[in-house]
C-alpha cells in the first residue's frame, strides 16, 4: 500500500502546478482551468485518508466537491462571456479600470 | 452527506410529532423559507419570462425574506435550539441554536431592505426573476453557513452563498464596471474556494472526521500538527475571502464598487456577517484553543489579520475620492473590528463569550448602518448624482431626509455616541480589554479616530458645500426612500435597543464555550 | 393604602401640566394661561400642605418617604456602567417644608400676576405663564429630588426658567442683557457643580442624599475608619482633603444660584424682569436653592471644616458687603435685590457655622417677607406706573394703606425688629455664629461680626426705603395720583403680611430659654426624619468632626441669647431710627455726598462688575490668546501632522490595489505564506 505521506505530496504539488497556473496565466479560462486543478488536488487528499481513516466522509465530499466545481465553472463562463462582450478579448488584466 | 446522515434526514422529517411540540426539522424554517421563496421566484419568471413587473417580484421576495424573519425571530423568542440544547438535524451536519438564529436574523433584515431598495434600482432592466430569486438562493446559502455543523456543509453552504452572488456583482452586463467586479470578484473567489477546499482535505487528512466535534476531538490528541496547523490556516483563507479580510480582500473595493448598489449592500453587510458566522462557529467549536495542540496558534493568525485589516481598510478609505469605493474601504477596516471577536480570544480566558458576543451584535449594528449607507448611494445613483465627494457637494439642499439618514448612517459607522454603532463598537473594545487585549482595542480606537475624518467629509459635504452643479434630481425613488428609512430608523432604535441584542449575542456566544 | 407621598409626584407634576396648557392653549384661554397655573399651584399647594402633614404625623404616625422612580441609566446587566442614574423622591422635613414655602409662593404669585400682568395689559401673557409653570415645576422638583444628579438637573432647569422670565420684555434692551449676565454667571458656578456631581459619582458611585448607601454617610463611614475602601479618592488626597475639594466644587453652583460674593452681580440686574418674577424667582424661591442645596447635604458638609468655614466666611461678608451698597440706591427693587443678597448671606453664615435649624428658619421667614416686599414694590409700582426711582415717589401711605401697612411688616420682619418673624430668624443665626465662634472656632467670630453689622445696614437701607417711598410729600404728579391696585394684589399682600408677622413665633430660641416653654417647634420638627438627616445627627457632626462647640459669655447660654437678639436688636433699631432721622422728613434731600469718596464706591458697587469685566476681558482674553497659540501652534501641529502622515500613508496603501487581478492572486498568495511562515516558525510545523 502506497503511504498517505506520497498522497499529501501529490496532491501539494498539484495544488501548486493549478496556482502557479494562476499567476502566470492571463487567459481567464487557464486561469479556470487552474482553479480546476487546485480543486482536484484537495480531491486527491480527501480520497486517499477516506481509505486511510477507513470511512467514507472524504470519498462523499469529494463528489460535492466536483459537482461545486462544475457550477462554479458554469458561472465562471457566464462571466468570461460577458468579460469578453464588453472588453473583447478574455485577458483578465484588461479588465483593470477600478483600482486604487 | 453520507448516506446514513440522509437515511437520519428522512427520519427526522418523518418522525411523530411529540404534544405541543414541532418536529425538528421545522427549526430550519428560515432556510426553507428563503430558498421555497427562491424557487417561486424563479417559477414565476418561467411562467412569464420576461417580466418587468417589478412589484409582484420585490414583493415576493420582500415577503418571503420578512416570513423569514419573522420565523427567526419567533424562533429566537421562543427559545427554539437554546433552552432545550441546540438542535442538531442530518446526523450532526446542520445545528440550529441561538447563534444561528442570531445571524440569520441579520441576513434576513438585511434581505429586506435590499430587496426594497431593488425595486426601484431595477425598474428599467430585463431579467429581474433572476436577480431576486439569486438574492434569495444567496440568503439561503447564508442562513445555512450559520447552521452549519460540518465542514461539508460549510463548503456547500459557502458556495451556496457565493455563487449567485459572483453573478449578481455582474448582474449589469453591458457596464463594464459591473462586469470587471464580477470577473475580480469570481477569480478570487474561485482561488479562495481552492485554497478553503484544500484546507478542508487537510483538517480531513489530519483527523479522519468533518464534523466539528469530531474534529475536535482528533485534533486534541495531537498528532500531525504541521499538516492540521496548514489545513487551519487555509480554512481561515476561505473565511478571510467571505470577510473581505486582509490578504483575501482584493475583490472587495472593486466588487463593491462596480456591482449595483443594493448587491454591495447586501455582499458588504449580510455576506460579511455569514462569512464572520460560519468562522466563529468552526473556530470555536472545530479548533477550540482548550483542547487544540499549542503549535496550532491560529489566535495569532487572528490577532494579526486584524490588526493589518482595519489599519488597511482605514487608511485606504481615508484618500478615496469615490463614496462607494471608500465605503467598500471601511467594510474592510469593519471587517478588521468584527474580527476581534476571534483575535481577543484565548484559552480559558473569562470574557471569551462576551467578546464574541459583542462581535456578533457589532455585525448585527453594522448590518443596518452600512445597508443604509450603500442603499443611500444606491439612490444617488438612480438620481444620476456623480460619485465622487464633490458630486454630493450640497445634496442636503435637495434631499434633506435622504441626507439625515446618510448622517446617521455615517456617524454611527464611525461610532459617535447618540447612535448604535457606537455601543457595539463601545462593547467590543471594553470586552477585548477584559480579556486582556487592550492593545487591539487601542488599535481599534485608533482606527475609529480616522474613520471619522472620512465618514465626517461625507456629512460635509452633503451639509455645508455649496453645490458644485444643478441638481436634476427627478422622481423620488419610493423603495430605496423606504429602504433607506427602515435602516436609519433601525440604526438610531438601536440604541436603546442595543441592551437585548447585546445580551442576546453574548448568551449564544456564551454557549459556545460552554 | 393610598396616602399622601402616593400624590407627590402630582406636586411637581401639576405645574408642568399648567407650562404645557400655557404654552400650547394659552392663546385660546382668558387671562392668558393665568387660570392654569392658578388652578395648578393650588392643587400642589394643597397637596403639599397634606404631605407636611402626613410627615408631621397628624394623618397618622410621623414618616418620611424616599422612593426611586425611575432608573434611566445603568444598572443593567452585564454593562459596564457601575452607576445608578436615577429620579427619585426624598421627603422628609426639610424638603416638605421648602415644598410647602414654594407652593405657598408660587400660588401667591400667580394670583399677584393677575394684578401685574394681565390688567396692566401686557402682551406674551401665554409665554409668561408657560414660564412661570415650568420654573415653579422645575422648583418642586429640584426640592424632591433624592439625588445630587437629579438636583443638578432641576437646577439647571430653574436657571433657564429664570433666563427666560428675566428676559420676558426681550424687545426692549435692558432685559435680554441682564437675562443673559445671570445665565452666564451661575453658569460658572454650575460648571464647578457639574464637575462635584462627577466627582461625588466617582468618589462614592452614588449621589444618593439618604439612606445606609447614600454619599453622606459613606464619606461618614469613610472618615470614621469604618468602610474606608470603599470611596476613591483622586489625586492622591486623603479622604478628608478630597472631600473638601468636592465639597467646594458643589458650593461654586450654590455661591452662582444664591447669588453669594462673587458671584452676586447677576441678581441686581435681574431685577429687569417683572416684578412677581423677581419675587417668585429671584427672592422666595430659586436663589434659596443653593442654600436648600447645603441643606439638604448638610451632612456631607458637615464632615469638613475647612468647608465650613469658607460658607460662613463667604456668608458673613456677603450680608455685609450687600447691605452696605443697599444704602445708597435709588431703585426700590435694587435695594430689595442687595438686600436679598444679604439676607442669603445671612443663611450661609448659619449653615457656616453649623446652625442648620437657623438658615432653614430664616430660609422660610426671609421667603416670606421678601416675596411680600417684592409684591408689595409691585404694587408701588403698579400705582407709580412703572416708575421705580423712589426719589419720585413719596407720601403713598395715604393712598395706597393696604400697601404701606403690608409692606410695612415686611420691612420690620426684614430690619429684624422685635417681634416680626426676621427678628427671630436672624437673631437665631448671630446667636448660632457666637456660640460657635467662641467655642473655639474664632474665625466665625468675624464672620459673626461682619454679620451683626450688617444688621445696622439693614435697619438703614429698610427704612431708608419705607420712608422715601410712603412718608413725607410726594414728590412727582404720578405719586399724587397713583394708580389704584385690585384684590388680586391686595389678596397675596395680606397673607404674606400675616406670615411675616407670625412666622416667627415657631420657633423663639431666646423665649424658650428664658420661660423653659417647649416652644421651639421647628427645633422639634427638624430633629426627626430619616436617620442621618436630622438636625441632631448634624450636629453631632460638626461637634466631632468640625470641633464646633458651644461657648458662652456670662449667664450661661440664656444670657448669651439674650444679649445676642438685644445686640442686634439694639443694632437695627439704631440703622432704623438714623434712616428716620434723615429720610423721615417733608422733603427729604439725599444725604449720599457725605460719604464722599465711598458714595461713588458705594453706587458703583464697589466695582465689581468693573473688575469681573476686566477679568473676563483682559485677563480671560490674554489666556485664551495663550491658549489659542498652543492650539495652533503644538496641538494643531500634532493633528495636522498625524492626520498628513495617514493621508499619506494612505494614499501609498491603497497603490497596493493595483486593479489587475492576477497581482491580486500573487498579493493573496505571498500574504498567505507569509501568515503560513509566521505561524509555522512559532508552532513549530516544520520540525
Amino acid at each position: 500500500m502506497v503511504p498517505p505521506q506520497y498522497y499529501l505530496l501529490l496532491a501539494a504539488a498539484i495544488f501548486c502546478i493549478g496556482l502557479f497556473g494562476i499567476l502566470t496565466r492571463r487567459n481567464a479560462l487557464l486561469f479556470l482551468m487552474s482553479v480546476e486543478l487546485m480543486l482536484n488536488a484537495a480531491n486527491i487528499n480527501l480520497v486517499a485518508f477516506s481509505v486511510y481513516w477507513g470511512n467514507v466522509t472524504g470519498q462523499t465530499l469529494s463528489l460535492f466537491t466536483m459537482a461545486l466545481a462544475a457550477a462554479e465553472v458554469a458561472i465562471g463562463i457566464g462571466i468570461i462571456l460577458t468579460l469578453y462582450r464588453n472588453f473583447g478579448d478574455v485577458d483578465v488584466t484588461d479588465a483593470a479600470s477600478m483600482r486604487w | 452527506m453520507t448516506a446514513p446522515a440522509a437515511f437520519a434526514g428522512l427520519t427526522a422529517l418523518a418522525s411523530p410529532m411529540q404534544m405541543g411540540q414541532l418536529p425538528d426539522w421545522t427549526a430550519l424554517a428560515p432556510v426553507l423559507i428563503l430558498a421555497v421563496t427562491g424557487l417561486v421566484l424563479l417559477l414565476i419568471d418561467s411562467i412569464d419570462a420576461d417580466t418587468t413587473n417589478s412589484a409582484l417580484l420585490a414583493g415576493v421576495s420582500t415577503l418571503g425574506a420578512a416570513a423569514a424573519l419573522a420565523a427567526t425571530a419567533w424562533s429566537l423568542a421562543t427559545g427554539v435550539g437554546q433552552d432545550g440544547g441546540a438542535i442538531t438535524l442530518f446526523a450532526d451536519a446542520l445545528v440550529v441554536d441561538g447563534m444561528s438564529l442570531f445571524f440569520t436574523a441579520i441576513f434576513t433584515s438585511v434581505v429586506v431592505m435590499v430587496t426594497i431598495a431593488s425595486y426601484d434600482y431595477l425598474r428599467d432592466h430585463k431579467h429581474q426573476g433572476e436577480f431576486y430569486s439569486l438574492v434569495l438562493f444567496a440568503a439561503s446559502g447564508m442562513a445555512l453557513m450559520a447552521s452549519a455543523n460540518s465542514l461539508a456543509t460549510v463548503l456547500v453552504s459557502l458556495e451556496l452563498a457565493s455563487l449567485p452572488s459572483y453573478v449578481l456583482v455582474a448582474y449589469l452586463k453591458e457596464n463594464r464596471g459591473s462586469v470587471e467586479a464580477g470577473l475580480k470578484y469570481f477569480l478570487i473567489g474561485a482561488l479562495s474556494a481552492a485554497v478553503f477546499t484544500f484546507g478542508i482535505s487537510l483538517v480531513y487528512a489530519a483527523t479522519g472526521s468533518l464534523i466539528f466535534a469530531d474534529i475536535a476531538e482528533a485534533l486534541s490528541g495531537g498528532e500531525f500538527v504541521g499538516i492540521a496547523g496548514l489545513g487551519v490556516l487555509m480554512v481561515a483563507g476561505g473565511f478571510a475571502f467571505k470577510t473581505a479580510s486582509v490578504p483575501f480582500h482584493f475583490w472587495a473595493p472593486e466588487a463593491y464598487e462596480g456591482a449595483p448598489a443594493p448587491v454591495s449592500a447586501f455582499l458588504s453587510s449580510a455576506s460579511k456577517a455569514a462569512g464572520f458566522a460560519v468562522a466563529f462557529r468552526v473556530f470555536v467549536e472545530a479548533f477550540p484553543l482548550a483542547t487544540i495542540p499549542e503549535g496550532i496558534n491560529w489566535v495569532l493568525a487572528f490577532q494579526i489579520l486584524a490588526v493589518v485589516t482595519m489599519t488597511l481598510g482605514n487608511f485606504a478609505a481615508a484618500t478615496q475620492e469615490n463614496v462607494k469605493r471608500m465605503l467598500a474601504y471601511s467594510s474592510i477596516g469593519h471587517a478588521g473590528y468584527a474580527l476581534i471577536g476571534l483575535a481577543a480570544l484565548s484559552a480559558g480566558g473569562s470574557a471569551n463569550g462576551n467578546v464574541l458576543g459583542a462581535s456578533m451584535a457589532h455585525l448585527f449594528v453594522y448590518g443596518f448602518m452600512n445597508t443604509g449607507a450603500f442603499l443611500f448611494i444606491a439612490m444617488v445613483e438612480r438620481w444620476g448624482v456623480g460619485r465622487t465627494f464633490e458630486d454630493y457637494n450640497g445634496l442636503a439642499t435637495q434631499a434633506p431626509v435622504a441626507c439625515v439618514a446618510m448622517s446617521v448612517f455615517m456617524f454611527s459607522l464611525a461610532g459617535l455616541p447618540p447612535f448604535g454603532g457606537f455601543f457595539s463598537k463601545y462593547f467590543l473594545f471594553f470586552e477585548a480589554i477584559e480579556n486582556g487585549f487592550w492593545w487591539l482595542a487601542a488599535i481599534g480606537a485608533l482606527n475609529s479616530v480616522l474613520s471619522l475624518f472620512y465618514y465626517s467629509r461625507v456629512v460635509r459635504a452633503m451639509w455645508f458645500e455649496d453645490p458644485s452643479g444643478s441638481f436634476e434630481l427627478g422622481s423620488q425613488p419610493v423603495g430605496l426612500y423606504a429602504a433607506v428609512m427602515i435602516a436609519a430608523v433601525g440604526t438610531v432604535l438601536l440604541l436603546p435597543g442595543f441592551p437585548p441584542v447585546i445580551e442576546t449575542a453574548q448568551t449564544v456566544a456564551g454557549t459556545l464555550f460552554a | 393604602m393610598v396616602g399622601a407621598f402616593d400624590f407627590v409626584p402630582a406636586i411637581v407634576l401639576l405645574p408642568f401640566f399648567s407650562f404645557l396648557v400655557a404654552l400650547f392653549l394659552g392663546k385660546y384661554m382668558p387671562k392668558g394661561g393665568a387660570l392654569a397655573g392658578i388652578t395648578a399651584t393650588a392643587g400642589s399647594l394643597l397637596l403639599s400642605i397634606w404631605t407636611v402633614l402626613t410627615v408631621a404625623g397628624f394623618t397618622g404616625t410621623a414618616t418620611t418617604y424616599q422612593q426611586t422612580l425611575y432608573t434611566w441609566a445603568g444598572g443593567m446587566e452585564g454593562t459596564p456602567l457601575p452607576y445608578e442614574l436615577t429620579f427619585g423622591l426624598l421627603i422628609d422635613p426639610l424638603s416638605s417644608m421648602m415644598l410647602l414655602i414654594v407652593t405657598l409662593v408660587a400660588f401667591l404669585v400667580h394670583v399677584f400676576s393677575l394684578g401685574y400682568m394681565n390688567d396692566e395689559g401686557e402682551t406674551g401673557l401665554p409665554r409668561y405663564y408657560a414660564g412661570l409653570g415650568l420654573f415653579s415645576a422645575s422648583m418642586l422638583g429640584f426640592v424632591v429630588a433624592d439625588n445630587l444628579l437629579m438636583a443638578f438637573m432641576f437646577f439647571e432647569l430653574v436657571g433657564l426658567c429664570s433666563y427666560l422670565l428675566i428676559g420676558f420684555w426681550f424687545r426692549e434692551e435692558a432685559p435680554p442683557s441682564a437675562a443673559k449676565k445671570a445665565f452666564l454667571v451661575t453658569r460658572f458656578g454650575d460648571y464647578f457643580f457639574l464637575i462635584g456631581v462627577v466627582a461625588v459619582f466617582a468618589t462614592f458611585g452614588t449621589a444618593a442624599f439618604a439612606g445606609d448607601g447614600s454619599f453622606p454617610a459613606l464619606a461618614e463611614a469613610a472618615l470614621a475608619g469604618e468602610g474606608g475602601g470603599d470611596v476613591n479618592t483622586l489625586f492622591g488626597l486623603d479622604p478628608q482633603a478630597w472631600f473638601t475639594v468636592v465639597g467646594l466644587l458643589v458650593l461654586g453652583g450654590v455661591v452662582g444660584k444664591s447669588a453669594q460674593f462673587p458671584l452676586h452681580t447677576w441678581l441686581p440686574d435681574a431685577m429687569e424682569g417683572p416684578t412677581p418674577v423677581s419675587a417668585l424667582i429671584h427672592a422666595a424661591t430659586m436663589v434659596a436653592a443653593g442654600v436648600y442645596l447645603v441643606a439638604r447635604m448638610y451632612g456631607f458638609y458637615a464632615l469638613t471644616p475647612t468647608t465650613l468655614a469658607i460658607i460662613a466666611f463667604v456668608g458673613g461678608f456677603t450680608a455685609l458687603f450687600a447691605a452696605t451698597m443697599g444704602v445708597v440706591k435709588r431703585e426700590i427693587k435694587q435695594v430689595l435685590a442687595y438686600s436679598t443678597i444679604s439676607q442669603y448671606g445671612y443663611m450661609m453664615l448659619a449653615l457656616g457655622s453649623g446652625g442648620y435649624i437657623a438658615a432653614t428658619f430664616h430660609l422660610m421667614t426671609h421667603a416670606f417677607f421678601k416675596a411680600l416686599l417684592f409684591l408689595g414694590a409691585g404694587s408701588v409700582i403698579i400705582a407709580m406706573h412703572h416708575n421705580e426711582n423712589m426719589w419720585d415717589m413719596g407720601g403713598l401711605k395715604d393712598r395706597m394703606p393696604t400697601t404701606y401697612y403690608t409692606f410695612l411688616a415686611g420691612s420690620l420682619a426684614l430690619a429684624g425688629i422685635f417681634p416680626f418673624s426676621g427678628f427671630w430668624s436672624k437673631d437665631e443665626v448671630l446667636y448660632e455664629a457666637l456660640v460657635h465662634g467662641l467655642g473655639g472656632s474664632p474665625l466665625l467670630l468675624a464672620a459673626w461680626a461682619m454679620g451683626l453689622l450688617a444688621v445696622f445696614f439693614t435697619g438703614f437701607y429698610t427704612f431708608r426705603m419705607v420712608f422715601l417711598t410712603f412718608h413725607g410729600k410726594p414728590r412727582t404728579d404720578t405719586a399724587r395720583n397713583p394708580h389704584g391696585v385690585r384684590w388680586n394684589v391686595k389678596g397675596p399682600l395680606a397673607v404674606l403680611a400675616v406670615l411675616a408677622v407670625v412666622a416667627g413665633f415657631i420657633n423663639m430660641v431666646p423665649v424658650a430659654k428664658l420661660t423653659g416653654l417647649e416652644i421651639e417647634f421647628l427645633h422639634d420638627w427638624l430633629a426627626h426624619g430619616p436617620s442621618g438627616l436630622t438636625s441632631e445627627h448634624y450636629s453631632e457632626l460638626t461637634h466631632d468632626y468640625a470641633n464646633y462647640s458651644v461657648g458662652t459669655l456670662v449667664g450661661g447660654e440664656l444670657g448669651t441669647a439674650l444679649i445676642s437678639g438685644a445686640v442686634s436688636l439694639g443694632l437695627a433699631l439704631a440703622g432704623a431710627g438714623l434712616a428716620y432721622s434723615l429720610y423721615n422728613v417733608p422733603e427729604p434731600v439725599e444725604h449720599t455726598d457725605r460719604l464722599g469718596s465711598a458714595k461713588d464706591v458705594l453706587f458703583n458697587n464697589y466695582y465689581q462688575d468693573e473688575y469681573q469685566v476686566w477679568l473676563a476681558n483682559d485677563v480671560a482674553r490674554g489666556i485664551s490668546r495663550g491658549a489659542d497659540k498652543f492650539d495652533q501652534g503644538v496641538v494643531d501641529g500634532v493633528v495636522n501632522g498625524i492626520s498628513s502622515v495617514s493621508l499619506l500613508s494612505g494614499s501609498r496603501v491603497r497603490r497596493i490595489q493595483t486593479g489587475v487581478v492576477s497581482n491580486y492572486a500573487a498579493l493573496l498568495t505571498l500574504g498567505l505564506v507569509a501568515l503560513l511562515v509566521i505561524l509555522g516558525l512559532q508552532g513549530g510545523w516544520f520540525v
